[in-house]
């Protein structure tokens, strides 16, 4: 392995220096419990109060609106469990897309088994809601619908303020999943329509193992977690006080700089994708241009075999991800992709770049290279 | 390359190259190394993956792989694409492709 190029920022960012710097002070300083009564838990207390104000600050609530969670995965299942769970289950129905993470789909899944029923709407090939298959879905007993901002495959941007303006003509709550718009998009909760909304800090150079669940005041959610009363009660447990600071801190940081990034990233997809597609007319970008997120690049080298391909690059220092997934019976082909109906030869060709803050156009040129070296080595024979 | 019919029939050696999915590549050679012997064709059935190491093709007499790692010309001995068995252990034309050439190497 020569050099070292990571083109994998949706999966994950490294923690930036100045985030570092904010939570160090919550590790080796301000390290109380912030339920102690003493200064230590107070020093740590204001620590969290500042972070809290800073995530909320960032998506244009109030700081009693945001719930600290230990990521994205966790805020989805109290905004779905916590919401189907207030009803009996033949009294609650779930409106949801086939697109959505596994934090949603697996959550919807469990809810199917306990008696609740769901509605998985379709996408169109570009990986995009109709909010009319959404106002269609719309029963006298739905009582949430859950539609993904930015799709973490494809960068599928959903129309998410009009859908939350059919959930709000329905009186219908309305939470999304905006991970991976975060980083690029102004996220504010009332443009947007939606009354919960879950974020993570490890996808916007924070750490790992914290995230938030926006909760529009006034509405009502079950616990998950029970215990002490952190969190309004919504989610017991000693707080993770780096780990908070450090999501205060992340939201910051791309808050300054998404809008510059934002059309620093798309110049620079541009980039890529002329790169690759001048290798030959095999080479096909899933989504449209326009309603994709600038950062991530879902494309499909097809006759060639994209798991063949990832481990070549991978040896060549180059770190990009893969379309499919394997379990211990098969290999599950994408549930993004076949939902939006690409063919299983198209599946197995795709791959996923995802460029951040670091990236470079240079960095964009070796990759560029190294798929025009490996490409001839990796053709399904 | 050994030639089997000369060495002895045991030592003829089945390499299933995989990837990432070790799993899946663990079962497929357990699944194919008995399939030999209900065939009365004892082989060593060994796995590779490629994850681990792509560079160096490992020795055997055939080379099976879930996925496009080498060329005949890198591994000096034949080379099948088994990839239809990621979705079925028992999918006719791969396995009947793949009894050929283990018969024929037996000299069957």
């Amino acid at each position: 392995m020569s050099s070292r190029i990571y083109l994998d920022y949706c999966a994950t960012t490294p923690v930036h220096l100045r985030v570092r710097e904010k939570m160090s002070q919550a590790l080796d300083v301000d390290f109380g419990n912030p339920s102690s009564m003493h200064w230590a838990g107070k020093d740590s207390k204001q620590l969290m109060a500042q972070a809290r104000a800073d995530v909320a600050e960032g998506i244009g609530c109030r700081p009693d609106e945001i719930i600290f969670t230990s990521g994205a995965t966790e805020a989805d299942n109290l905004a779905l469990f916590g919401t189907l769970r207030l009803y009996q289950p033949n009294e609650a129905h779930l409106i949801t897309s086939s697109i959505e993470h596994h934090a949603i789909l697996h959550t919807a899944a469990h809810l199917e088994r306990e008696g609740y029923s769901v509605t998985h709407l379709p996408v169109d090939e570009n990986g995009l809601v109709n909010p009319e298959d959404v106002r269609q879905a719309i029963r006298p007993e739905t009582k949430l619908i859950s539609i993904m901002y930015v799709n973490n495959e494809v960068g599928s941007i959903q129309p998410i303020a009009e859908i939350g303006r059919i959930a709000r003509e329905h009186n219908i709550r309305f939470h999304t999943d905006a991970v991976q718009a975060m980083s690029l998009f102004d996220v504010n909760v009332d443009d947007l329509n939606v009354d919960m909304l879950s974020l993570s800090a490890h996808k916007i150079y924070g750490p790992k193992g914290i995230g938030a669940l926006y909760v529009r005041a006034g509405l009502e959610l079950s616990p998950m977690l029970v215990g002490g009363p952190q969190e309004h009660s919504l989610r017991a447990g000693t707080e993770n006080v780096p780990g908070i600071v450090g999501l205060g801190a992340a939201m910051g940081l791309v808050c300054q700089h998404r809008a510059d990034e934002r059309v620093r990233l798309l110049r620079l997809r541009k980039y890529l994708v002329n790169g690759l597609q001048s290798i030959g007319p095999a080479v096909i970008v899933n989504g449209l241009e326009e309603k994709t997120a600038s950062h991530i690049l879902s494309i499909s080298f097809v006759g060639v075999d994209a798991e063949m391909m990832l481990i070549r690059l991978n040896g060549e220092g180059f770190a990009v991800s893969l379309g499919s997934a394997c379990n211990s019976k098969s290999i599950e082909p994408s549930h993004v992709l076949s939902a939006m109906k690409l063919t299983q030869e198209q599946i197995e060709s795709t791959l996923r770049i995802s460029l951040g803050m670091t990236t470079t156009q240079e960095e964009l040129d070796l990759v560029i290279g190294a798929v025009v070296r490996v490409l001839p080595r990796v053709g399904v024979h | 390359m050994v030639n089997i019919r000369e060495a002895d029939v045991s030592n003829y050696k089945v390499c299933v190259i995989g990837g990432w999915c070790g799993n899946r590549m663990v079962i497929v050679a357990e699944h194919l190394e008995e399939l030999f012997s209900k065939a009365g064709l004892p082989c060593r059935v060994t796995t590779h993956s490629v994850w681990e190491n792509y560079s160096q093709p490992p020795m055997a007499n055939l080379i099976l792989q879930l996925l496009p790692a080498f060329t005949a010309a890198e591994t000096n001995c034949p080379v099948i694409t088994i990839k239809p068995l990621l979705v079925d252990l028992d999918h006719p034309a791969t396995i009947e492709k793949v009894l050929k050439q283990v018969q024929a190497d037996y000299g069957m």
